[in-house]
């Protein structure tokens, strides 16, 4: 899933200092799981933000809510809805970077603030901790790599085995926190026995299914004209 | 903060409509949990009021029940049942003033119909007492002096001191059932009589007489029948006892004659009974209790004669009981006629059972066979319409609580009789509790010791009647509410669409119980009601049953609402503590405005401070608050494995977060007390507090 | 697969290898700006004394005068480059583009690199790029080098000569895999191999030997890398900060061993050793001496190795 994490609060606040009417929307989903984002967050955010406005003597209005998904649409219809027939003034999303941009596709005249640092595709790798494990790159070349993937978790991204810098299985970059990849792939191809799926070269990868071949949809035909 | 005082049985609701093994081994299902949460909470009032709903007897019951609820209490799995006895006993002899406050008005006489009961014992006057709730006139004939039946001329005063009694039963009096005592039916008025002056009549005579023996001698000078003997204790007529006396039987019964026998000066006291240790009916606490006061029991020998001399006892001869039951566990006793043995005694007491006394009842339709009353358990009904029975009468010996039981079941078959001439089945009484408490679940709990009560030393006990227990202190009492798990009112996903199935509280759970199955759910059996999971749930999905802290929220805004900001001694400190802490209700009660605003300090009680969730911590300052306690227990002192490191981080987590929203971290501040809360609380309030409100906090 | 019996530049290490000498490389660092003067001082140290001269590519992530232009100056001084290509900072379009531009310049030598990671530079804010790595580089330049067409496959307006190199790591993790990661960047058209400073022989000599198993020499010259140690400090850093080198216990006493203005012939001393012992392992066609900022000394190293004076082919 996606995993963000919260933005220092001073910045937050500083996006809001010309705003009076003042919505926090929660997500659901990933954000909530990340535990950045969901119900308790919205509450936390909403009460330091009135405490710290309060502190310099203004006296902001603060909403709350949480919603399922801020990615689609019916779920986000009632926050739209709401912020036009309460008259609010800004909104702050606490969900990743893609609920801010479909919220800010649809609000109209009003401004809206991530309350969030986007960062990867992770897993729940122990409580409290997320990795990165994907980078969406868009054509997948894990099969030739034991499932693990080099794109998202080596530092430069290698796609022919470790650079000079794997040492003891940590990565180059910061020993302590890292491991590098290619000694996972290594240690797992050889397990299964597949050590012959290193020996050939990959070429230079194909990034145009990646961001950097412009912005990338995605279809369902049975659901829509391609 | 207030306390809820909402209506008992409010807690039931996540475990559908099973009780906790307590409350169901309870015969009247007194909801054990919820009065002993009370105690914990120090409203020992609304506990009170918890216990009389269902039993008129709580001074007795207190000192004298058999507590099924104890010995099916969960605790056990962990370590010790909760001492309930003691904590009931702790609450009515704390309560005396409100319960005379309470006590309602005598009940206005609202319907035509009256009836009869026969016997003031614990089942006759809880019925009658009922009835007359009801609003039907009730009178009651009860043979001797004293209302209460066994409980007053049977139990001894060293268990059962008359005033406990006494305050029962005024209770009972008050409700306005009209008492004819030293009346004995049959003798006073016939049955015959009360059926014509009434619309129905409940026999309620108990079993008030003992059998005697089939062996010879039982005739002797120095032989008492055990009823008799201990009426004639109860009420001061000491009997003359020789220098050694011996008491037949092996039943509760028997202990209470032998120990009260003691009493009386004899040298040597004796028990002798057809069942090996093991088997012996009596509670294993009264056969410990008696042999600390020297009382010796002869196990597995059966009574062949009482010898006399002149006629006067000299001794039982007694020969081998070699079993007492047979495969089917029935009574039938067999011998080893080989082996006997002769004990030189010069009184005997029979103490081996009782039987009723049903003279009354010659010459009437009700059916009598071989001694005991024909009646349906069902309908309570005798074979006379109209005449119905309960109490030991019609269950054969029990115990007071479940005489009450039958009680409150006879009024409601009998009131039902008055208003339609019909018969009413009761349903069968099965009731489902949430089971045992998992072993997994026990084995991740805590220890926590009984307290225990010391009894009076045996030497001195035995000199005579007073009583041998102490009450619990206020002290013990509170700590001793807290060892209670308060089965089934945890952790339940309030908000189940809110659930993201993030799996936080089944890996912050300590005992294993929360679990996620597209959303999560804890099974309510298993819950230990820390709260862990609620406070770090990132959707605020679940709350507790049992203080939930959505509603301490707004409880606590509502405290501040009520203060005058300008009047409110700064810096304004809400104190989060732990009520495990407390020893007393000094910190317990509510504190009213002026006092808040007077010392500058709100507290809130929270039943473990661990279940604050993050945002529990930064609301107070939202609501006008300069600094903010969390004192928990003293250091691995809490009741709950790992909610301290939990809490700390989160304590952290938040005291970064005050910093960067300017209330600076340093007025947000954890706390374990040292001793108890009553004593280290206002010193952790006062240092605090006298830190410098723009200083970091040093070390307190 | 290279192959040894056709010329791929005709650059003069390629001559000195190919003619069977055992050549000598060391290290020429870029200037941080563009100090001209400075790194033409550098080369007048070195001249003659190596067959030819490895200029880095903002190593270490710092920003440096560009590997390109800098080997362009040392073409014009006279001294050959081995110019340094990273793919940390540039994609396939800009890496292919200045290829061309090297080979244009004169450039004859080219080592295929991945590049130390960012954060390890002065700018760890920067973003990488990573399109290629350092194998994918050797491909698509040997590519443009052997058929003529760019990794798009357009055709090339003009040929380009280029004695391919890359790097080799004996001593990072997973060791097994090292060999065959070697065996790749030689598939990927490797002409010759520079491996990273060598301290550990025993496991060095392991590598070569099975190097010399899968028959890796006879497709490429493998020139093992030195780096002469200053001082005990020095060898102590090293050891903890740089990942990849481990330098064995007996080598930092033997410095250690010596007084503090001793240590650095010491250094020097330990150096001759390992070039003595690196010379009689199998495989191995040359010495690539990485005397870091200590240039002024590479012509007595070699002098005193008896690796002078450098054959004129
Ligand atoms: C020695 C002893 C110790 C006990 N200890 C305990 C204990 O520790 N815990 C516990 O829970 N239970 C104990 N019990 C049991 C408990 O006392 C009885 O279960 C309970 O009293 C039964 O109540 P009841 O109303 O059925 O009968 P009883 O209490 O026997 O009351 C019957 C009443 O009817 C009256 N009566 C009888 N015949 C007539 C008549 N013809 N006319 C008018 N009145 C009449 C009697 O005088 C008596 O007052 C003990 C019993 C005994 C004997
Ligand atoms: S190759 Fe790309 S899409 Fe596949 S797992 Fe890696 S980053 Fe994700
Ligand atoms: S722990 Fe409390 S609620 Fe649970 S069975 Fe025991 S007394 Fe009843
Ligand atoms: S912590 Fe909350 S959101 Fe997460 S699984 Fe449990 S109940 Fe659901
Ligand atoms: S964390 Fe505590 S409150 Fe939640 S399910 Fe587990 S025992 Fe119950």
């Amino acid at each position: 899933m996606i995993v963000a994490d919260p933005k220092p609060f001073l910045q937050v606040k500083g996006y809001l200092e010309d705003f009076q009417k003042i919505l926090v929307v929660g997500c659901g989903t990933c954000t909530t799981v990340c535990l950045s984002g969901g119900e308790a967050e919205v509450q936390i955010l909403a009460s330091g933000l009135r405490i710290a406005f309060g502190k310099d003597g203004r006296k902001k209005t603060i909403l709350e809510e949480c919603i399922q998904r801020q990615c689609d649409l019916e779920f986000v219809e009632p926050v739209l809805s709401r912020v036009e027939s309460e008259n609010i003034d800004a909104v702050v999303s606490l969900a990743c970077g893609v609920g801010v941009n479909f919220l800010a596709d649809r609000l109209g005249k009003t401004p809206i603030f991530p309350g969030l640092d986007t960062t990867f595709y992770g897993a729940n790798v122990e409580q409290g901790l997320w990795a990165e494990m994907c980078a969406g790159c868009g054509s997948c070349i894990i099969a030739h790599t034991g499932g693990i993937c080099p794109v998202a978790r080596c530092s430069k991204h290698l796609l022919n085995g470790p650079c000079g810098g794997s040492e003891k299985g940590r990565c180059e970059v910061d020993p302590a926190n890292i491991e590098c990849v290619w000694q996972l792939i290594y240690d797992r191809l050889k397990r299964l026995g597949r050590l012959e799926d290193l020996r050939h070269l990959l070429p230079a990868k194909d990034w145009s299914t990646a961001s950097d071949g412009g912005v990338r949809r995605s279809t369902r035909e049975q659901l829509y004209d391609i | 903060m207030p306390m809820d005082k909402s209506s008992p049985g409010f807690l039931n609701t996540i475990a559908g409509d099973a009780l906790p093994t307590c409350s169901a081994a309870c015969p009247v299902h007194t909801d054990t949990r919820e009065y002993v949460q009370r105690v914990s909470m120090g409203d020992y009032e609304g506990a009170l009021d918890i216990l009389l709903e269902v039993n008129p007897f709580p001074s007795v019951c207190g000192r004298i029940c058999h507590h099924p609820c104890e010995s099916h209490c969960r605790r056990a799995a962990i370590d010790e049942a909760v001492s309930l006895r003691m904590i009931k006993r702790f609450i009515v002899e704390n309560t005396r003033q409100y319960r005379i406050a309470r006590r309602k008005k005598a009940v206005q006489v609202s319907k035509d119909k009256s009836a009869a009961v026969i016997g003031g014992g614990p089942s006759g006057l809880t019925a009658a007492m009922d009835l007359a709730l009801r609003g039907y006139k009730v009178k009651v004939y009860e043979k001797d002096s004293k209302l209460g039946g066994m409980l007053a001329h049977a139990i001894p005063r060293y268990r059962l001191p008359p005033e406990a009694l006494a305050e029962d039963i005024e209770d009972i009096l008050a409700t306005g059932i009209e008492v004819h005592s030293g009346c004995t039916v049959g003798q006073d008025i016939s049955f015959e009589q009360l059926k014509k002056d009434n619309d129905a009549v409940l026999i309620a005579v108990g079993l008030a007489e003992s059998h005697s023996l089939p062996i010879p001698g039982t005739s002797g000078k120095g032989v008492f029948l055990g009823v008799t003997f201990l009426w004639d204790v109860a009420n001061g007529l000491c009997p003359e006892l020789g220098k050694r006396t011996l008491v037949i039987g092996g039943g509760n019964v028997a202990i209470d004659i032998a120990r009260a026998a003691k009493r009386l000066g004899p040298e040597k006291v004796y028990m002798a009974c057809l069942e090996s240790r093991d088997e012996m009916p009596a509670w294993k606490w009264e056969i410990d209790e008696a042999e600390e006061e020297g009382i010796e029991i002869l196990n597995s020998w059966g009574p062949k004669e009482i010898l006399e001399k002149d006629g006067a006892v000299t001794g039982v001869r007694f020969r081998r009981c070699s079993s007492v039951f047979d495969a089917q566990h029935r009574f039938s006793p067999t011998y080893d006629d080989s082996e006997t043995n002769t004990v030189a005694v010069d009184s005997v007491i029979l103490g081996i059972g009782q039987k009723a006394n049903l003279d009354f009842l010659a010459g009437s339709a009700v059916s009598v066979n071989g001694g005991r009353l024909i009646c349906d358990r069902e309908s309570m009904g005798t074979s006379e319409p109209g005449i119905f029975a309960c109490g030991e009468v019609m269950t054969g010996p029990g115990s007071a609580i479940q005489a009450v039981s039958t009680g409150h079941d006879a009024a409601k078959v009998v009131s039902h009789y008055l208003e339609t001439g019909k018969l009413l089945k009761l349903p069968n009484k099965k009731v489902l509790d949430i089971g045992e408490l998992p072993a997994v679940t026990a084995a991740n709990a805590r220890h926590f010791d009984r307290v225990c009560v010391e009894l009076s030393d045996p030497a001195e006990r035995i000199k005579d009647f007073s009583p041998i227990e102490p009450v619990y202190t206020e002290e013990e009492a509170l700590s001793e509410s807290r060892r209670c798990l308060s089965c089934a009112t945890g952790a339940h996903l309030q908000f189940p669409n809110h659930c993201a199935g993030c799996l936080t509280c089944v890996r912050i759970c300590p005992f294993g119980v929360a679990q996620v199955r597209r959303t999560a759910f804890m099974p309510p059996q298993q819950c230990q009601t820390c709260g862990l999971c609620a406070a770090e749930c990132p959707a605020f999905a679940i709350d507790t049953l049992r203080f939930p802290t959505s509603a301490m929220k707004t409880a606590v805004e509502d405290s501040v609402s009520a203060l005058d900001p300008g009047r409110i001694a700064r810096p304004f400190l809400i104190s989060y503590c732990c009520v495990n802490g407390t020893t007393s209700r000094k910190y317990l009660g509510e504190q009213s405005a002026e006092e808040i605003m007077e010392s500058g300090i709100l507290r809130v009680l929270v039943p473990c401070v661990g279940r604050l969730s993050m945002a529990d911590l930064i609301s107070p300052f939202e609501l006008g608050a300069d600094k903010v306690a969390v004192v928990s227990c003293p250091e691995d002192g809490c009741y709950y494995p790992r909610v301290e490191s939990w809490l700390d981080r989160r304590i952290k987590r938040t005291q970064k977060y005050l910093d960067q929203i300017g209330v600076g971290g340093e007025n947000l501040q954890l706390f374990n007390m040292e001793g108890s809360g009553d004593e280290s609380w206002p010193r952790i309030w006062e240092k605090f507090r006298a830190v410098n409100l723009e200083t970091a906090v040093g070390n307190l | 697969m290279s192959d040894k019996s056709v010329v791929k530049s005709g650059s003069n290490l390629e001559r000195v290898l190919s003619s069977g000498h055992f050549a000598v490389t060391c290290e020429c660092g870029p200037p941080k700006g563009a100090d001209v003067e400075l790194l033409e001082k550098k080369v007048a140290l070195i001249k003659g004394c190596v067959d030819a001269a490895n200029v880095t590519d903002n190593q270490t992530a710092v920003v440096r005068m560009s590997s390109i232009a800098a080997s362009s100056i040392l073409v014009k001084n006279g001294m050959e480059p081995v110019m340094q290509m990273v793919t940390r900072d540039r994609n396939r379009i800009a890496a292919q583009s200045d290829v061309f531009g090297a080979s244009a310049l004169g450039i004859r030598n080219m080592l295929c690199l991945t590049g130390d990671h960012q954060s390890f530079g002065n700018h760890p804010k920067s973003k990488n790029v990573f399109d290629l790595d350092s194998l994918q580089l050797l491909d698509v330049v040997r590519t443009i080098r052997d058929r003529g067409v760019v990794n798009s496959g357009d055709p090339v307006q003009g040929g380009i000569k280029m004695f391919l190199g890359a790097a080799a790591n004996p001593f990072a993790d997973p060791f097994e895999f090292r060999v065959i990661r070697l065996a790749k960047k030689i598939d990927a058209g490797a002409d010759f191999i520079q491996t990273q400073c060598i301290y550990d022989m025993k496991r060095f000599r392991d590598f070569m030997k099975m190097a010399c198993d899968m028959g890796l020499d006879k497709s490429c010259y493998i020139l093992a890398g030195l780096t002469p140690l200053k001082s005990a400090g020095m060898a102590a850093y090293m050891n903890k900060n740089v990942s990849g080198i481990t330098i064995p216990e007996e080598i930092i006493k033997r410095i250690k061993g010596a007084a503090k203005n001793e240590q650095a012939e010491e250094g020097i001393r330990l150096l001759l050793d390992q070039i003595q012992e690196v010379r009689e392992i199998p495989g191995i066609s040359g010495v690539h001496i990485m005397a870091i900022e200590w240039e002024d000394r590479v012509r007595e190293i070699t002098e005193r190795a008896g690796l002078l004076p450098r054959p004129l082919l």
